[in-house]
């Protein structure tokens, strides 16, 4: 018995041995799994929730390539198998097709988006055509005539898409190989031949992106602390990152609230952007254009701010395109005395929005009419539109206020404004409505700057190239930078030894545009840092309010530091604050320190690292909403975003519903079939088994 | 097995109670003991028949209207479900 025991034992191992080997091999020849997609996701605000949700296993659908905007005709009326996953090609991702597919949705299981390889010529906005309208300063009580884009619309070209509720997912592949497998997968199961219908199996695709939370922000935030739960399980998290500010007169950040004798100049441009999907954020025009002439101007100031009167601060302010949460925080610290200065200290605001120059090489310089109703308002915007225009005289652009009156852009200057009238310019390549035609879309990329780099040129030779994308920035930057520097009290005369570096700025359209890992920014940034950054643009959605350091911020930051700080000679322990620091030589509260990678010695993987001190600080970019609990809020920014489990999507054949339920039918009558058998065989068995024994007692 | 228990809130136990004695209470020949069991069975039928139809309405209340109560369904629930009102 006990060899016939570990006989089975053996066996049994081997058995499983095999299973666990082979176990996968069978999911694998019916799914094929998509590798690179980009979801569209679930929003919330204090009144609605934007974006996508799927079904909690996945919402299946036979494919359909859709062809024009009358073959939707088969997806929401004809076709005999729905529910249909609906394949748009590029030019076919509309406002209009959407909102059939939304309103036909109990036919519709989902929408796969093909990304074109190039930019669509006529234009594409998913954003709304008056951006931030209810966050801004124009309301009914300040310039009501100004209000909800009554004088200019802002974004003509904004279909409002991503502000949209579709209860099907979408997502987006890139046109590739994998691609072309789905294609080729509907072209032999799917297509229609001679108007019959197509026979089954045809091929399905299944997307899951299943999103917790629902309704509105404050519901989705009641229930991340229920009052009974076992478990504590999120819905959704705020949408929140960091500002990231610097002051050119070293100040003590740790003594809040109003400092006597500070006027300060606020430089500030936006470092966040967004489009229809998920984590996809190039923004280049909407955003790295401002961001990159900004960072040029810091640098082009470093040694000329010490003859100064006044101080300038450099802000950054992330979240602005979801109804200004880092200027609507920085202005909300700055009232309750809980930043380095206040409100009173600001002398004036420069912002620097979108300055992708055109081909007439004009920039505009935006003001407040309303403002400047007062006359002290008023002289000031004047003062400060003249000292551009001066700064601009010697360069090859030419800086105009707008003929018409009109209301500033969105702008985080609004939100200053909401407190405090400050007097104040805007500058932006737009007369009136954008010239951006991809305003908050996935084409407001490399390729709509015409930042072309020739594709032979390997990674650092791509880098030494300065395209004339880069040279036309570089003349915004010193404009800014002069104008800065008039603003802020410097001598005329000495204005035009301030120059952008057309290289440097060439360097940081490369790193944010076209490739974050690069050998330039690798330098910049510390050891720590480079697993985070990617070998594809800088991605700028704010993303939620977490531990994590962002690509953005780090970028910004290490950038900033580097280009404005100066070197100090001591270790890298002291530097990042490990050991202590005798006889405080630091000023932690007024400086900070970055240790740096630094430049490969030559000829070795070493570097020479450096530590870099500068006035680089942050501040929380999280909507005042969330600090005051006021989710229903209709002054600050309410965004959160959803949380999901797991986002993935696959293809595979299916099988016609009938054939499925003949098969469940022939095994249920299989099993009542066998149970009857095997009642009827156990009744009669003494019947059926007698072996034809004589009966034992049989005597001789 | 008691079929006289519970005050008012054991509808299972009645409900067993109905079951298991029935053929006790209603079947079998006559005994002395029967006509207890008897009032018994037919109190926990009452009383099972009474719970059945308030715990059916509330039930059906509650998972109809839990969605659009808001707060109020919210802080009723012990597990809300994720992705739906």
């Amino acid at each position: 018995m006990d060899l016939l025991s570990d006989k089975w034992i053996v066996n049994v191992v081997l058995c499983l041995l095999f299973v666990g080997v082979s176990s996968n091999s069978v999911e694998k020849k019916i799914y094929i799994e998509l590798n690179e997609t980009f979801p569209c996701v679930r929003l919330l605000n204090a009144t609605h929730q934007i974006g996508c949700q799927s079904s909690l296993s996945g919402d299946v659908g036979v494919l359909h390539l859709l062809e024009s905007e009358e073959n939707l005709d088969w997806v929401l009326r004809s076709g005999p198998n729905p529910p249909y996953m609906v394949i748009l090609e590029s030019m076919l991702f509309t406002r209009s097709i959407l909102m059939k597919l939304k309103n036909g949705s109990s036919r519709v299981a989902g929408v796969l988006a093909v990304q074109p390889t190039s930019n669509p010529p006529e234009g594409f906005s998913p954003h709304t055509s008056c951006p931030n309208e209810n966050t801004g300063v124009y309301s009914e009580t300040y310039g009501p005539s100004y209000a909800h884009c009554n004088v200019t619309t802002w974004n003509p070209l904004g279909t409002g898409i991503s502000y949209e509720e579709f209860d099907f997912p979408i997502f987006s592949v890139k046109d590739d190989n994998d691609t072309e497998v789905i294609r080729r997968c509907y072209m032999e199961h799917n297509r229609a031949v001679n108007g019959s219908s197509p026979q089954y199996p045809l091929c399905a695709m299944q997307l899951m992106s299943h999103m917790a939370a629902v309704t509105d922000t404050a519901t989705c935030m009641r229930r991340n602390a229920p009052t009974v739960s076992l478990t504590q399980d999120f819905v959704c998290d705020p949408l929140g990152d960091s500002n990231i500010w610097a002051f050119t007169k070293p100040l003590n950040n740790s003594v809040k609230g109003h400092k006597e004798g500070v006027s300060v100049v606020i430089a500030a441009a936006k470092m966040d952007s967004r489009s229809f999907f998920f984590d996809v954020a190039p923004g280049a025009d909407s955003c790295a254009t401002g961001l990159v002439a900004l960072l040029a101007a810091a640098n082009a100031l470093r040694n000329a701010t010490a003859e100064l009167n006044r101080t300038i601060l450099y802000t950054f302010f992330n979240g602005e395109t979801f109804d200004y949460i880092g200027s609507s925080r920085m202005v909300y610290d700055m009232a309750n005395n809980d930043f380095t200065v206040d409100l009173d200290n600001i002398h004036s605001v420069l912002e620097v929005g979108q300055v992708a120059l055109g081909s007439d090489s004009r920039l505009w310089l935006h003001s407040d009419p309303v403002s400047k109703r007062n006359s002290s308002i008023n002289v000031e915007v004047q003062t400060l539109v003249s000292n551009l225009q001066s700064a601009a005289a010697g360069l090859s652009l030419s800086l105009e206020e707008p003929n018409v009156t009109q209301p500033l852009p969105p702008s985080s200057f609004q939100r200053f404004l909401l407190k405090q009238q400050i007097p104040g310019v805007v500058i932006e390549n737009h007369q009136a409505s954008f010239t951006n035609k991809y305003y908050q879309s996935m084409f407001d990329n490399a390729d709509y700057l015409k930042l072309n780099y020739p594709l032979n040129l390997t990674v650092e030779e791509q880098l030494e190239v300065v395209t004339d994308a880069a040279k036309a920035l570089t003349e915004v930057a010193t404009a800014v930078a002069r104008g800065l520097y008039l603003q802020a009290g410097g001598e005329p005369a000495q204005m035009n030894r301030i120059q952008a570096d057309s290289e440097l700025v060439s360097k940081m359209l490369y790193t944010f545009l076209v490739r974050v890992n690069n050998s330039w920014f690798d330098q910049l940034v510390h050891a720590d840092g480079t697993g985070i950054l990617k070998n594809r643009p800088t991605n700028f959605y704010i993303g939620v309010a977490g531990q994590y350091v962002s690509e953005p911020f780090l970028i910004v930051q290490y950038i900033l530091a580097n280009l404005t700080g100066s070197i100090v000679n001591i270790t890298k322990d002291i530097c990042q604050n490990k050991k202590k620091d005798d006889n405080d030589i630091m000023n932690k509260d007024i400086y900070s320190y970055l240790w740096v990678q630094g430049p490969l010695r030559p000829n070795s993987t070493e570097r020479e690292s450096f530590c870099v001190r500068s006035t680089v600080r942050q501040s929380p970019a999280l909507s005042p909403a969330f600090e005051l609990e006021e989710y229903t809020s209709k002054n600050y920014s309410t965004w959160a975003e959803s949380r999901w489990s797991s986002i993935k999507g696959r293809i595979f054949l299916v099988a016609s519903h009938d054939l499925e339920m003949l098969t469940l039918g022939v095994g249920v009558g299989v099993l009542l079939m066998s149970l009857l058998l095997t009642y009827i065989v156990s009744s009669k068995a003494d019947i059926l088994f007698s072996s034809g024994r004589e009966p034992t007692n049989a005597t001789y | 097995m008691a079929p006289e228990g519970g005050f008012a809130f054991l509808p299972f136990l009645w409900l067993v109670n109905v079951v298991w004695f029935f053929r006790e209470a209603f079947v079998k020949p006559a005994y002395t003991e029967q006509l207890q069991i008897k009032t018994y069975v037919q109190r926990s039928a009452v009383g099972l028949l009474l719970w059945v139809a308030v715990l059916t309405t509330w039930i059906t209340i509650y998972q109809h209207f839990r969605a659009q109560w808001g707060e109020v369904g919210d802080s009723l629930s012990f597990t809300i479900p994720r992705g739906t009102p």
